[in-house]
């Protein structure tokens, strides 16, 4: 074993925060490393965001202007789309679905980690979120908008959309409430309205923060007014916990909501494959799954090139992957007990989907989305693949691919040979992929101009698990008493509610 | 937070005199006068009804010890410290697990055709279903469920109990290493023999039904029940003189909020079955709920998501209610009560009475004797198990940490 412990932790902050140590017995292993102030965490934080626009690092402009164009493609798709319709798409009886649903659920799924992280682990007091909370949110709310483009576009007439919501119209025309399609609309407007509100809330202290170190007006004025005439007292912070908590309370459902409803979209059907009772928690432990691959996938890069490894550390990577390793092998449960059932209910047609499934035409497929969610993450059971930036980023790209394959699956596989022989087909896609890169280019575009302008890290949460926030903490050395201002806010809230 | 570390806790060891330690003999009076009375009357002409009684409490108490070591090995993978103040009593609970071995062989033998028709019946599906219903597998599988269990409960047991008498830290904490990396692995187990187990004893009591989640529907239920079951026995063992100060309101709390998390997410699974097969209506899978949602069992249906879900999710919301004895108890009697009524809805209408349509409810006198003898044979060895050592992993790594713990 490795004598590595915290106080012999190297020097160098680009190498200390990849250093694995060994779970402590006894006590809690520290969240931030560096013995760093309020102060230089604030610094660390927002040095990026507090960069003048002509001197972002060209690694980020590229980014930017990348997704930009791939958002900028996605939109000329979306005229194409328009003036010539779905035809464009390889859809054809008896696949009526296919990447247009794929493509919703791979998004929406990928949110769910973003709520998980920030309602879940917080009503559980799982303290290292905050490092990582911030960054998930926005991801979450990044990918419900690109699933809710998927999933408004695969209606072909874009413009009729407006049929969904339960408007009164002189037709007398009502959406059919008994659809799960209908239940989505919902679903997934809650989802991103209060995935939204969360994130905002949490962001408040540290647009203010933004705001009071701003020294050019635009930025005064445009992070002051995301602050909301918020001044740090000890009122504030009172207000905020609660409203934090009680919007922790209500997002904690969507967690399971969301994609419990999208995995009716599927489920209510007779179609085998699809319908199986075990599809809503089976959907809901997948989207945490691909989700936290997701947030691997941007943080490992980010944290190094945002110089934050201190902050989010060897050991947050290592839960994450936990928590990859138990999501997938839950995925894995249901794989097996749908595969299980198929047979155990002697019912042909369910086992013969399951055949198809593994052996069919697209078995390929079928292989690809077992080896990647069910089989690589199994590697993780080892403490030096999951303490390892460069296996971690490997097998959370996997993730991604399987999660992505996994909806291609159920959705393709099951309608392609649907029971009437003669009308069996094998889809092929047309020009679906710009469809998919296009979702891509929405979200990285939206996705790294947050992380140029807002704080990636929730400083003023990350404060709070810091031994400053204690309040017996025993000072910065000899005597020094409290840090400025900063210290006197996490401890003012940090008493107001214990 | 405490400013000063918390002395250990003495009151430790269950003071001799106090009903805990007659327990074992009650337990073991009510195990013989229950059980022996039902199977007395399996011996007659209404076998079929006392095994069903039998059965119905024998998932529920097993229930109960399997969510014990489910608990136990999702607490230590999750390297948990608010719970280790009542770490010891899950652990024995867990270690019941083996007296359930025995407690099933009526079920294989007296009541086995009585209970499950595929053992006797033919048609067409079950012949496709022979591969797994076929009597060898089924009892191969049935000792492996037990092996599996006796095995993870008995070590997670034992070795907390030499960590009592560990008295080098080097040694203990490489014990505790140990176990981490022994309870990982034993959740992959326990999650697979325990789905596997409520689908061969209780889904296949219905031979043509199947659903996907029945194994996470026996989990969620049983867990729900373990949450409420644990904040009584501690109660119950505070009055009796130990883990006084050790146990706090703090905990109590956080009991609450297990059964209140577990109440929702049994609720959620409950409604995720009955959804997907009303909407998609394919007869093989309704029959289940035609079956329960007409006649005598109809009420039972219909009260299940009131009175099991509604009622104890807004009484269990309450903050004030859970860190309170009086209010705890109150709500976690009132949902083990509902665990009983959801497991014998879900056993009990595959009993056909002759001469009476396929919905009729029944409740005899065999069922309540059942639960007390099944009570009496879990508590007396529970108990024994318990007055043998400390009621507290005395020497745990970080009883300091679960001593001070508080919610905020």
């Amino acid at each position: 074993m490795s004598a590595t412990t915290e106080a012999t932790l190297p020097q160098d902050p680009n190498v200390r925060g990849d250093v694995s140590l060994d779970e402590p017995v006894k006590g809690r292993e520290a969240l931030v490393r560096g013995g760093h102030s309020f102060h230089e965490v604030t610094e660390m934080v927002l040095k990026v965001n507090e960069l003048p626009v002509a001197k972002t690092p060209n690694g980020l402009k590229f980014g930017i202007a990348l997704g930009g164009a791939g958002f900028a493609m996605f939109g000329g798709y979306i005229g194409y789309l328009f003036w010539m319709g779905p035809g464009i798409w390889g859809n054809n009886n008896p696949v009526g679905w296919a990447w247009d649903i794929v493509n919703f659920v791979f998004w929406v799924g990928i949110g769910h980690a973003g709520t998980l992280i920030s309602a879940i682990l917080y009503l559980f007091r799982q303290k290292w979120r905050t490092s990582i909370n911030r960054y998930a949110e926005a991801m979450t709310i990044f990918a419900v908008l690109a699933a809710s483009s998927c999933v408004a576009l695969h209606t072909g007439r874009i413009w009729m959309d407006f049929y969904l919501f339960p408007l009164p119209n002189q037709m007398g025309l009502w959406p059919n409430f008994r659809s799960p399609l209908e239940w989505d609309v919902f679903a997934v407007n809650t989802y991103l309205f209060v995935s939204l509100l969360f994130w905002f809330t949490g962001l408040v202290p540290d647009f203010a923060t933004l705001r009071d170190r701003a020294r050019v007006r635009w930025r005064q004025l445009f992070y002051g007014m995301l602050a909301l005439g918020w001044r740090g007292s000890t009122r504030h912070w009172v207000h905020y916990e609660k409203a934090y908590q009680i919007l922790a309370a209500f997002s904690a459902p969507l967690v399971l909501s969301v994609h419990t409803i999208v995995s009716f979209d599927f489920a209510v059907s007779q179609l085998p494959g699809w319908h199986t009772t075990i599809f809503p928690p089976y959907f809901v432990a997948g989207a945490i799954f691909s989700g936290f691959a997701m947030v691997q996938t941007l943080m490992l890069p980010a944290r190094a090139w945002l110089g934050l490894k201190d902050i989010v550390t060897v050991k947050h990577i290592e839960n994450m992957n936990k928590i990859i390793l138990l999501t997938g092998t839950l995925v894995g449960y249901a794989y097996a007990m749908e595969y299980f059932v198929a047979f155990y209910s002697g019912n042909e047609y369910e086992g013969f989907t399951f055949i198809n499934r593994s052996f069919g035409p697209y078995s390929w497929a079928y292989w690809t989305m077992v080896s990647c969610n069910v089989i690589s993450p199994q590697l993780f059971w080892f403490k030096k693949i999951r303490t390892s930036v460069a296996w971690s980023f490997v097998l959370a790209f996997f993730v991604n691919i399987g999660m992505w394959f996994e909806r291609f699956v159920i959705t393709v596989t099951s309608l392609h040979r649907d029971a009437l022989v003669s009308s069996w087909d094998y889809f092929v896609p047309v020009t679906e992929v710009f469809f998919l890169l296009g979702t891509f280019g929405l979200f990285f575009f939206l996705f790294l101009l947050f992380v140029r302008f807002f704080p990636v890290i929730a400083m003023a949460e990350v404060k709070s698990v810091m031994p400053q926030a204690n309040p017996h903490w025993e000072g910065y050395g000899h005597g020094a008493g409290h840090g400025p201002g900063q210290t006197a806010h996490a401890s003012a809230a940090h008493g107001a509610h214990s | 937070m405490s400013a000063h570390a918390p002395s250990k806790p003495t009151d430790i060891n269950i003071p001799a005199g106090s009903l805990w330690t007659k327990m074992p003999v009650i337990g073991g009076v009510l195990a013989v006068v229950g059980l022996g009375s039902v199977l007395g009357m399996a011996g007659g002409e209404h076998r079929a009804r006392a095994m069903f009684s039998y059965l119905f409490a024998f998932e529920i108490f097993l229930g109960l010890a399997l969510a014990a070591l489910g608990f136990l090995l999702i607490d230590t993978v999750a390297r948990a410290g608010w719970s280790v103040v009542i770490r010891r009593i899950a652990e024995t609970m867990a270690a019941t697990l083996p007296l359930f071995a025995i407690l099933f062989l009526p079920i294989v033998t007296i009541g086995y055709h009585e209970l499950y028709p595929w053992t006797h019946e033919h048609d067409t599906v079950l012949e496709r279903k022979r591969w797994f219903l076929s009597d060898g597998f089924f009892m191969g599988r049935a000792v492996f469920y037990f092996v599996v269990w006796t095995m993870l409960s008995l070590v997670m047991y034992r070795s907390s109990l030499a960590q009592d008498a560990t008295t080098d830290e080097g040694a203990r904490n490489a014990r505790v290493r140990k176990l981490w990396a022994f309870a990982a692995p034993g959740i992959i187990l326990y999650a697979l023999t325990q789905s596997f187990a409520a689908i061969d004893w209780m889904m296949s009591l219905m031979p043509h039904w199947y659903s996907t989640i029945f194994g996470v529907y026996f989990f969620a239920a049983s867990v729900q029940a373990y949450f409420a079951f644990m904040a009584l026995v501690v109660m119950a063992l505070q009055r009796a003189g130990v883990l006084k100060d050790a146990v706090t309101s703090e905990h109590f709390h956080d009991l609450g909020k297990y059964t209140f998390g577990f109440t929702i997410f049994w609720a959620y699974i409950a409604f995720s079955q009955f959804v997907l097969i009303w909407y998609a209506n394919i007869p093989e899978e309704t029959e289940f709920y035609v079956m329960r949602m007409h006649g005598g069992w109809g009420a039972i249906s219909y009260a299940l998501p009131v009175l099991h879900f509604f009622v104890p999710f807004f009484f269990l919301l309450s903050r004030h209610v859970k860190r309170k004895r009086t209010g705890l108890a109150l709500g976690a009697s009132y949902v083990l009560f509902m665990y009983l009524v959801d497991f014998y809805w879900l056993i009990l209408p595959n009993f056909k009475v002759e001469g009476q349509p396929e919905t009729h409810f029944h409740l005899v006198w065999t069922d309540v004797m059942a639960l007390v003898g099944m009570g009496g044979a879990f508590f007396a060895l529970f108990s024994f198990l318990l007055a043998r050592n400390k009621v507290i992993a005395i020497n745990d790594p970080r009883l300091e940490e679960s001593l001070v713990h508080e919610n905020y």
